[in-house]
């Protein structure tokens, strides 16, 4: 059974940034590619 | 693993620490895949279902992706299982959620979440209270073991498995009761998956007020945002933004009841109160803010908002496929009928309570 063990408590074991990081760092980085054309119109 | 003959003490580490990042990328790709082909899977058979049903002059119920994704993982996930090699993609959905999250930020205007997000945690602080009250009361009265007791109640009332990993730690409780209570709270959410867009179509809720209700109601993250998600695109917006309101509590109510067992002395003491706060507070709420703001301040052009929604949607489909692969009902039984049925009594009670508070907050707000 999966727990969300990254919430709340920072860094996961042997990872240097938290789960909660990793995800604001990658949304950013889409944001960045959307917003310079690099993604273009993302279908549904 | 690179080796050289003659190794400098930097090139022989170096590579091996590529390596390992490197392997432990690619160890995720079979598991991201397969919940990429279970969530696309989900989305084609819902418009191939509803244009054949059209084709064909039949009446079919619209059943949302959404729920063909679910359906599809648990029936892996409680047939087959998931297998090893799968394992460590499949544990990503929670990557996938919190990434869809914050770019659905981009979906709303400062002023959505001001409004919204203001009645949200105003129904919050009225639900985390009723819930602690009456989950402790449960526990009590079904002798349930204290610890476990304040894991249940802390896991009904905030968000869930991870308000129940933070609270673990701080209240130092044990492994059974946290399995316990993480078991009670997952099945309660699947079942939660059916029965809340059932009572709210029944009910003729608008889209505001059940997403308002999935927020309170479910608790677990992922699965109030596919409770939401279920009974529409509007309202999946809204229960992740009362979500995210409730998630930000988790600090304070973990915050008291770590000082509650410390004065019991069952528990470390808690030196340095903002220090725990910052610890415990969910950081991607100020990646979804952060977000929201940056539309705010008209960083993008409406096609680009458009996108930006689009990824935030594949995102959720990876963790919809999750969600129902990681529910295994055989794991659950096991673990026993007294906390579950605590759990379904109070969780049955807090739907009730919820869905009181937002036909209320609708009468006085108009939602």
């Amino acid at each position: 059974m999966s727990t969300d063990k990254s919430t709340n408590a920072g860094s996961r074991k042997g990872s240097l940034l938290s789960l909660d990081a990793w995800a604001v760092i990658v949304a950013l980085a889409l944001a960045l590619a959307v917003r310079f054309d690099i993604l273009k119109d993302v279908p549904w | 693993m690179i080796t050289t003959t003659a190794p400098s003490p930097v090139t022989a580490v170096t590579p091996v620490k590529s390596d390992n990042a490197l392997l432990k990328a690619l160890r995720l790709v079979p598991g991201v895949l397969l919940l990429a082909v279970i969530g696309y899977a989900g989305k084609f058979l819902e418009h191939f279902l509803n244009t054949y049903a059209k084709a064909h002059h039949w009446t079919f119920p619209n059943i949302e992706y959404v729920l063909w994704a679910i359906l599809i993982g648990l029936a892996m996930g409680n047939t087959v299982g998931v297998p090893k090699l799968f394992e460590a993609g499949v544990a990503t959905y929670e990557f996938w959620l919190k990434l869809g999250i914050v770019l659905l930020g981009a979906r709303f205007v400062l002023a959505d979440i001001l409004k919204l997000g203001g009645i949200s945690v105003a129904l919050v602080v009225i639900e985390i209270t009723l819930s602690l009250a009456l989950m402790t009361f449960l526990g009590r009265m079904f002798k349930l073991k204290p610890k476990l007791t304040s894991l249940l109640a802390i896991g009904s009332s905030i968000c869930g498995v991870s308000a129940i990993i933070a609270a673990k730690g701080a209240i130092d409780a044990d492994d059974e009761d946290s399995s316990f209570a993480i078991a009670a709270i997952l099945a309660l959410g699947a079942l939660s998956l059916f029965t809340f867009p059932a009572i709210a179509h029944g009910l003729h809720m608008n889209d505001v007020s059940y997403g308002l209700w999935a927020g309170l109601g479910v608790d677990n993250t992922a699965e109030a945002t596919a409770a939401g998600a279920l009974y529409s695109d509007a309202a999946g917006k809204v229960a992740v933004l009362a979500k995210t309101a409730r998630n930000a509590m988790i600090g304070f109510v973990v915050l008291a009841y770590a000082i509650y067992w410390a004065g019991r002395g069952q528990a470390e003491a808690v030196t340095n109160k903002a220090a725990f706060l910052w610890k415990k507070f969910p950081k991607f709420i100020l990646g979804f803010l952060l977000m929201s703001l940056a539309v705010g301040f008209h960083a993008f052009s409406k096609a680009q908002i458009g996108s930006l929604g689009n990824l935030s949607k594949w995102a959720f489909l990876l963790t919809f496929a999750g969600v129902g692969l990681r529910t295994n009902f055989r794991d659950m039984s096991r673990q026993g009928l007294r906390p579950f049925i605590v759990g379904a009594l109070g969780e049955i009670l807090i739907a009730c309570l919820t869905l009181g508070l937002v036909i209320g907050a609708n009468r006085i707000w108009g939602l």
